[in-house]
């Protein structure tokens, strides 16, 4: 029904491929460069070194991957999918709200807390939303097995 | 708000699956509606009284708390 704003079903694969393929290369960069690295080298701000480029490449890759995952579109997606969708992103921007309101009081740490804010809504979202759908279809097969 | 999809659909003799791929819509969605989980909008439950030939009213009726 209102479809508009969604990417095609099969961004979702896309999106999974993205934020897996971030997972190794920034366990290996963090090993490689140590427990601090925050996409920037000590005293290195320049744009586009080399850390810059692999921060692109890492930490907005999966930003990019959990968006694509979040924002495609379902088999069906009928009235009820997007009536789900508009509550769990609700959800979302509360527990977003709610830990940055927390992370503010309890720590200075500004980068962290931009990290945090980059996937805490739409992993939040991706979860609770997903969690909704197999809700959604543990009933059905609960009402298939009673008939 | 009741409704007695699943009467009419037994009248019919259609499933569940089958009344949702007549209105375009997932079979979850119409099991939602059957259980009184889900609310349709005005759309679909029209939609759904098309297929079963029948007024809104006499498929979708208001309770007291409504």
């Amino acid at each position: 029904m209102r479809t508009r704003y969604l990417f095609p079903h099969w961004s979702r694969y896309l999106g999974w491929l993205l934020v897996f393929v971030h997972i190794p290369i920034m366990l290996i960069k963090k090993m490689l460069v140590g427990e601090h690295y925050e996409g920037h080298a000590a005293g290195d701000t320049g744009f586009f070194t080399s850390d810059h480029l692999f921060f692109i490449a890492t930490a907005l890759f999966m930003a990019i991957g959990l968006f694509l995952v979040a924002f495609s579109k379902e088999h069906i997606e009928d009235e009820q999918i997007s009536q789900l969708r508009l509550d769990s992103l609700q959800w979302a921007i509360y527990v977003n709200y709610g830990l940055l309101i927390l992370t503010l009081i309890i720590s200075n740490d500004r980068v962290h807390i931009l990290f945090l804010n980059m996937w805490v809504p739409l992993a939040f979202f991706i979860v609770r939303f997903r969690w909704k759908i197999w809700q959604l279809n543990r009933l059905l097969k609960k009402e298939e097995s009673q008939a | 708000m009741t409704n007695n999809i699943r009467v009419e659909r037994a009248i019919k003799n259609i499933t569940q699956a089958e009344l949702a791929e007549l209105i375009g819509v997932s079979r979850q969605t119409i099991n939602t509606i059957e259980s009184n989980r889900y609310v349709p909008s005005t759309i679909l439950a029209l939609k759904i009284a098309r297929v079963f030939n029948k007024p809104v009213e006499e498929i979708f009726k208001l309770e007291k708390e409504d």
